[in-house]
């Protein structure tokens, strides 16, 4: 000791005292982090950490996963399920039997007076796999309602949609591991530090051992454009644009991969057609990007030896967005930049379990991406249930966001609410709170019962969150991983996957069709309908000891790929290394994409753009991370970044409150002066509840039915500062 | 837990009650973790044959073969496990030491560590009791963190890995990250500072705190604080330039980064370092530069004067910043690059020009040192004014002091101190650690401030002692009620002499205090305070408001016993006189502040700029109400001078001094309230102190995970 000091002070640092580590898989977003969770000698749980032999995290975890095990006794869980007649009157508390009785013969009633898809069903990301395909199962095989839908139609249904136009099938081909072999990486409306940190680290490594250009197309100056070697602010909803005039360059230039185009695509003379049309000369005066920039950055990506794409959100909440999407495999289509190592086009997904849905939940079709529309499908699945083909519908229904217009216009009558608080997260809360109003019959089932969209409904069921439960997740590079059953489930709060198989009893084909009550059971059975050689969608290889063993699978991996020793327990890193995509003749689809401009648009009323997103801290409307102090404190009020030059001219300032309006409806927010944002244009966290999207317009794309969150006006008006100061903690009390 | 000092090794050994064996049984049954070992010294080894030519060879050379020993024949010591499977970035790198850091001080600790009889360098840190020596073989040196700031991506991976490692509450943060801003956009950087504590080699928080609650140990040179010692003072959270201990206002104690000793013992990097995903911060023996990384410099904008304690922290920032950087939290200070590159704070004048008064701002938390300073300050100036006085032979004092008036008056000078000490122990976190304030005298001023005003307070009560004999009143009135008579109880005793040394005794010990208390102020993280000016306002208020108060007293007990007018016009001379004295000595130093704050680019600066605008009405109305009443009070001694001694001029001076007591306690209000640290740049809402405030105010701070802890009073 120094300073003189001869005695010593004990030194107390706090001791988890773990005696048992548990292997999980993160549960907030689609990163697929493994963890492990420490119990101590009384089974609590009493941390987290990452698990630092799995290949995606490599003992990383970023603040949300570094908390995530304080998630379990946080306030507002659900404890019981409650009931009640109307909307407006208290709950009461009731048994399990009678809260799932009451909802099947509500379900029954309501079908047989409305027909049978006036009961919609709208799902989430958030759920084991093996929960989604339980839901699916109920849904298509027992309930029978078309009306069926995920949450992930606000945030992946314009990846799926762009896959599938392009490829003929969904599944992201790419993988982490590309970021070590590209030379040149583009990012489009994605913000790998702040929303997908694991990721950025991933790159950042890459980048550390061997330099690469990086090029951010962003209208904001966020953490990922700031680091770029080129920055592309755009004006909103014009990506479109800039990629068909980088491809202009690229084909008047003669870079394009000829050989590539020749063999593995059609329809490159469509493209080629319609790109002339986008001359960076006047494509700059649309997205903003001068020509020359256009020029620079088109050449980049077509003479590097392997380029990659990816994008979220920027591209994905855009009226243009399934065509976004498509041009970006456009992009890499005629580049050559498919299914090679450092090359591809990889959509960053949100939610933990967004894939899982994609996969195996028959929100937008049948198990194992199979098609509605194809009646060798409906056979299929109908025959390993046990029932008769023509239960299923033979078309898609509504999307989740036509489902609430449905409700409007009295077409859909009870609704079903697994996991996710559309009051919160969808456009234009206004409109929503009106439809679920409206409902005759609304069930919630979330982990919290303070969830905000449980003001509307008539049932509530607890459910069960995270390592209370078991299951797997797919991640965004197709990595197959699991969550270990850790503590019981909280209070009288059941897993999903018992109260799918409970509710499946309450209907008649549900005493015919299988429902395992084991998790690894219902595996077993996607396993069963996922093998198939042409299926890329393999995972019959997989057992859960292996993908524990292996810290996640990618998938394909087909039995049989463990190899003569059993010892590979790897999958394939990519899709379409072979150049066969699948579609009817094998060949990827190059499809033109003509730009125009329906979004609303700063006017002189409403004279700013609105863009909102998401921050690190945050994740699926707070519901978890808004009760874990450690996580919340860091942006525990909703707030706006604004333009310094622009609050000048309107006398706005610093840490005060505005109110803004749009053609919607108003929001209080503070002030956060930062040139971070443009002058024409605001930036708002889009996870408070009644702040952004009480404004947000939410455009619908044709294709995908994702809402054009990112791109609507608004006016900023000055408030009483102590009006505004109330209302703001009254709408932060959950 | 263990709040008692443990005063030698047996009794540590004793206390093992916290050590949990169980601990042992996980590392020895986990033999993936020794795998990892093998491949760490694998890679230790590898890296060692190529380095190691430089003058510090024989020196690492050494470490060397002593690492690759421990790592071959003995396991990692069982501090803390190590993950199966642990990745390099974890593990501390094993690079060439050098001798001494920049600053010249020796990076291996083990010869300037003080424990004479114990320089071995394997001596158990007792991390929670438990014995074992850490297995680190670099665990002597001095080690720092490193922070590649052009990397930061401010995901507050860190912040929260730290939390959950020390089961921080979400109002406390051992490591925040804050951040400054510059440039319009699209060519905006933001530039994102992760900080903890530095581990200085001049530990001002070891040296400041009274209780001496801190240790810098020879083990890394880690500094450490037992928060079962302190009691709450929030003194080191003053001299801190980084803001690293934390006052928490529900515990009422201070707590602060404890480098992760646990980790490193076994040759992990702190958990922070270890969760960084901007590959930003990492952590090492000082003074080497990580695996590609090309600078090691000691300052970043927004990061205080490294001089000021010497921290052990590097940087990395070559990216091109603009020229100003801007912070947004409400601090009124950003930071501007020199000619030579440098960025040098400046004041950022966020609340605009406009002058307001604030009057009800005033009245803030740190009332009671309002309090504490004034009273303690007034009896002070009370007892130096009148019992030197009555020393030098002022033959209106001496009449004074030999009057029965005198003991009140000491009595007086006691109460007020005792009041002015009682304040400041309800300022404390733990108000019933109080006497642990003095157990840093070797180098707190708070230590010796207090043990001044100790002194002052036995020295009252023992002049009190001995002049109780000679006060007639007093040995009537127990003679007469409890037949005890003084006088010949304490016959034969020097009582002159013992009055007049426990007197001198009183004066040295109060000087001493007040000596001590403006050392106390004299702070180089608050520049506001490190002026003259602390000085000139503390002897000013002591001599004016004490002339005041025994002004009130001798004057009064003169014209009570009828004493001759000449010496009560000496005396009102004598306490009128010091009265303008300390007012003028207070002016001159606001004048002096001013002149200086005014071309002051730092934090004082911007304090200064505060206290002209925020409280801009309120500092001019005390300024004018000070000169106002120099001028009257010269206008009225020149009166007095000039042979006006009617009485009623004693009604005027008590209004002056009355006056003064107002100016003074409006003048210290401010000082406490404006006073601005050179702290780290906070973020919009975290560390920022205006959206604090705001919180408490309009109650969301009453959620917890708002993160903001209400105020405990």
């Amino acid at each position: 000791m120094l300073f003189g000091r001869k005695n010593k002070k004990p030194i107390v640092i706090p001791s988890k005292k773990v005696a048992e580590w548990k292997y999980t898989t993160c549960n907030y977003c689609s990163t697929g982090c493994s963890i492990e969770i420490g119990l101590n000698e009384d089974k609590k749980i009493v941390t987290t950490r990452g698990h630092a032999g799995a290949d995606v995290n490599r003992g990383k975890l970023c603040i949300k996963g570094l908390l995530e095990h304080e998630l379990f006794d946080s306030p507002g869980r659900g404890s019981e399920p409650l009931i009640r007649s109307k909307h407006y009157d208290p709950f009461e508390k009731t048994y399990w039997d009678n809260a799932l009785d009451t909802t099947a013969q509500k379900i029954k009633a309501i079908q047989k007076k409305y027909g049978k898809d006036s009961f919609a069903i709208v799902s989430t990301g958030q759920l084991m796999t093996e929960e989604f395909y339980t839901l699916g199962k109920l849904t298509r095989g027992c309930i029978g309602t078309n009306n069926y839908d995920g949450n992930t139609t606000l945030c992946m249904a314009s990846a799926v949609s762009g896959y599938k136009r392009s490829f003929g099938s969904d599944g992201p081909p790419g993988c982490y591991d590309d970021f070590e072999h590209t030379h040149c990486f583009m990012a489009f409306g994605s913000n790998l530090p702040e929303q997908h940190p694991i990721i950025y680290w991933r790159l950042k490594e890459a980048l550390e051992k061997r330099k690469f250009p990086l090029i951010v197309v962003d209208p904001r100056v966020t953490m990922l454009a700031q680091f770029a070697d080129i920055h592309l602010p755009i004006t909103p909803g014009t990506d479109c644009v800039l990629i068909n005039a980088m491809m202009h360059v690229i084909i008047n230039e003669n870079l394009q991969d000829q050989a590539y185009i020749d063999a593995h695509t059609q329809g490159f003379d469509e493209v080629r057609q319609i790109v002339k049309d986008y001359d960076p000369k006047s494509a700059q005066h649309i997205c903003g990007i001068d020509e020359d920039t256009i020029r620079t950055v088109a050449r980049i990506y077509a003479k590097a030896p392997a380029a990659m794409s990816i994008w979220t959100m920027g591209i994905n909440q855009s009226t243009h967005g399934s065509d976004g999407v498509v041009n970006i495999n456009n992009l890499n289509l005629i580049t050559g930049n498919i299914g090679k190592p450092g090359g591809t086009s990889l959509s960053i997904t949100g939610q933990c379990n967004a894939m899982g849905t994609r996969e195996w939940s028959s929100c937008s079709g049948l198990p194992g991406y199979r098609y509605l529309e194809n009646e060798a499908d409906r056979k299929e699945i109908a025959d390993y249930w046990g029932i008769d083909p023509e239960f299923f519908p033979k078309k898609r229904g509504l999307a989740e966001t036509d489902i609430f217009p449905a409700i409007e216009t009295g077409e859909i009558k009870g609704l079903w609410i697994v996991a996710t608080n559309p009051m919160t997260s969808m456009a234009n809360t206004a409109r929503i709170r009106k439809a679920l109003e409206k409902l005759d019959f609304l069930v919630v089932q979330d982990v919290y019962e303070d969830v905000e969209t449980n003001q509307y409904s008539h049932v509530y069921f607890p459910a069960s969150v995270w390592a209370e439960k078991e299951g797997c997740h797919t991640n965004t590079e197709r990595r197959v991983n699991l969550i270990a059953n850790v503590l019981p489930p909280y209070a009288n709060s059941k897993p999903d996957l018992w109260i799918f198989n409970q509710l499946a009893k309450r209907f008649e084909n549900g005493n015919i069709i299988k429902f395992p009550e084991k998790a690894e059971d219902v595996f077993n059975e996607m396993k069963f309908l996922s093998k198939g050689k042409e299926r890329n969608l393999d995972i019959s290889g997989m057992t859960y000891q292996k993908i524990i063993d292996a810290k996640g699978i990618q998938w394909p991996y087909r039995e049989g790929d463990e190899g003569p020793d059993g010892k590979n327990l790897k999958g394939q890193a990519r899709l379409y290394t072979d150049g066969k995509f699948p579609t009817k003749n094998g060949r990827a689809n190059l499809l033109p994409v003509r730009f125009y401009n329906n979004n609303e648009q700063p006017c002189k009323e409403y004279p700013f753009w609105l863009n909102s997103g998401r921050v690190v801290e945050h994740f699926h409307t707070r519901t978890r991370t808004g009760k874990i102090g450690n996580c919340n404190k860091f942006s525990p009020t909703a707030y706006m970044e604004m333009n310094p030059d622009a609050a000048k001219a309107l006398g706005v300032e610093h840490m005060t409150y505005v109110r803004l309006t749009s053609r919607r409806g108003d929001a209080v927010v503070l002030v956060q002066l930062t040139h971070r944002v443009p002058r024409n244009m605001v930036f708002v966290p889009f996870h408070y509840h009644d702040c952004v999207n009480r404004l947000t317009l939410g455009l619908l794309d044709p294709h995908s039915r994702q809402p054009a969150f990112k791109q609507c006006s608004v006016r900023i008006e000055l408030v009483d500062q102590d009006e505004a100061a109330r209302l703001n903690v009254e709408r932060r009390t959950f | 837990m263990m709040n008692q000092e443990l005063t030698n090794k047996d009794e540590i050994l004793s206390g093992v009650q916290s050590y949990d064996p169980a601990r042992d049984s996980i590392n020895v049954e986990n033999s993936t973790a020794s795998v990892s070992q093998t491949n760490a010294s694998k890679i230790n080894t590898s890296k060692t044959n190529a380095s190691k030519t430089n003058a510090s060879k024989t020196n690492a050379s050494k470490t060397n073969t002593s690492k690759t020993n421990t790592s071959k024949t003995k396991t990692r010591s069982n501090h803390w496990e190590i993950r199966t499977e642990e990745q390099d970035y974890a593990f501390l790198p094993d690079q060439p030491i050098k001798d001494k850091n920049r600053y010249g001080k020796p990076i291996d600790l083990i010869d300037i560590t003080d424990i004479t009889d114990n320089k071995k360098p394997d001596r158990s840190l007792f991390i929670n009791g438990n014995p074992e020596i850490g297995s680190n073989p670099d665990r002597n040196k001095q080690h720092g963190f490193f922070f590649t700031a052009d990397n930061c991506i401010g995901c507050h991976a860190c912040e929260s890995a730290c939390s959950e490692k020390n089961d921080n509450p979400a109002h406390l943060s051992f490591r925040s990250v804050g951040y400054v801003e510059g440039g319009s956009y699209p060519d905006y950087k933001r530039m994102n500072i992760s900080m903890a504590c530095n581990h200085c080699d001049d530990p001002v928080c070891l040296k400041g705190c009274p209780t001496r609650a801190y240790t810098k140990h020879a083990e890394y040179g880690a500094v450490l604080q037992d928060p079962e010692t302190c009691f709450g003072c929030g003194y080191c959270t003053w001299v801190c330039p980084y803001n690293a201990p934390q006052l928490d206002p529900v515990k009422g104690q201070v707590s602060k980064c404890n480098m992760c000793v646990d980790r490193l013992e076994v040759g992990l990097k702190p958990a922070c370092v270890s969760a960084c995903v901007g590959n930003a911060l990492d952590f090492g023996v000082i003074e080497n530069t990580p695996e590609n990384r090309e600078q090691c410099k000691t300052s970043i904008p927004g990061f205080p004067d490294p001089e000021i304690t010497q921290p052990n922290i590097r940087f990395q920032q070559t990216k091109t910043l603009p020229i100003e950087m801007t912070r947004t939290d409400s601090m009124p200070v950003k930071y501007h690059k020199d000619a030579k590159g440098n960025y040098k704070p400046i004041i950022d004048q966020k609340q605009g020009k406009a002058k307001h008064w604030n009057f009800s701002k005033l009245n803030s938390r740190e009332n009671p040192l309002v309090l504490f300073t004034l009273f303690a300050q007034a009896a002070l100036g009370l007892f130096f004014i009148t019992f030197l006085g009555a020393l030098f032979g002022l033959e209106s004092l001496t009449s004074f002091a030999n009057s029965d008036m005198f003991l009140p008056f000491i009595i007086t000078s006691l109460g007020m101190t005792t009041f002015a000490l009682l304040m400041s122990v309800t300022h404390l976190g733990k108000p019933m650690r109080f006497y642990r304030g003095f157990n840093n005298l070797r180098y707190s001023p708070m230590a010796r401030e207090g043990f001044g005003l100790a002194l002052f307070s036995a020295g009252c009560g023992l002049t009190a002692l001995f002049s109780m004999p000679g006060n007639q009143w007093l040995v009537e009135f127990l003679s007469s009620n409890l037949a005890l008579n003084l006088v010949t109880l304490t016959e034969g005793l020097p009582l002159a002499a013992l009055v007049t040394g426990a007197g001198v005794f009183t004066v040295i010990g109060g000087a001493g205090g007040l000596f001590y208390m403006n050392k106390c102020y004299q702070i180089k993280a608050r520049p506001f305070w490190h002026h003259i000016q602390t000085a000139t306002s503390f002897v000013g208020n002591s001599l004016a408001l004490g002339a005041f108060v025994g002004g009130v007293l001798v004057i009064s007990t003169l014209i009570y016993s009828q004493t001759s007018a000449e010496l009560i016009t000496q005396a009102t001379l004598v306490f009128t006189g010091v009265f303008i004295i300390g007012m003028i000595i207070e002016a001159l130093g606001l004048i002096k502040h001013n002149n200086d704050l005014n071309r002051s680019e730092n934090e004082g600066g911007a304090a200064h700029y505060i206290q002209c605008t925020t409280f801009g009405k309120t500092y001019l109305f005390r300024n004018w109400l000070l000169a106002v009443n120099i001028i009257f009070a010269i206008t009225l001694l020149g009166l007095n001078l000039a042979g006006f001694n009617d009485t009623s001029l004693l009604f005027v001076w008590l209004v002056l001094a009355l006056i003064n007591c107002f100016t003074s306690a409006i003048g210290r209000a401010l000082f406490y309230i404006l006073v601005i640290p050179t702290t780290m740049p906070g973020a919009f809402f975290w560390k920022n102190k205006a959206f604090e405030q705001h919180a408490r105010d309009i109650g969301l701070a009453d959620n917890p995970a708002t993160g903001v802890a209400p105020l405990a009073h």
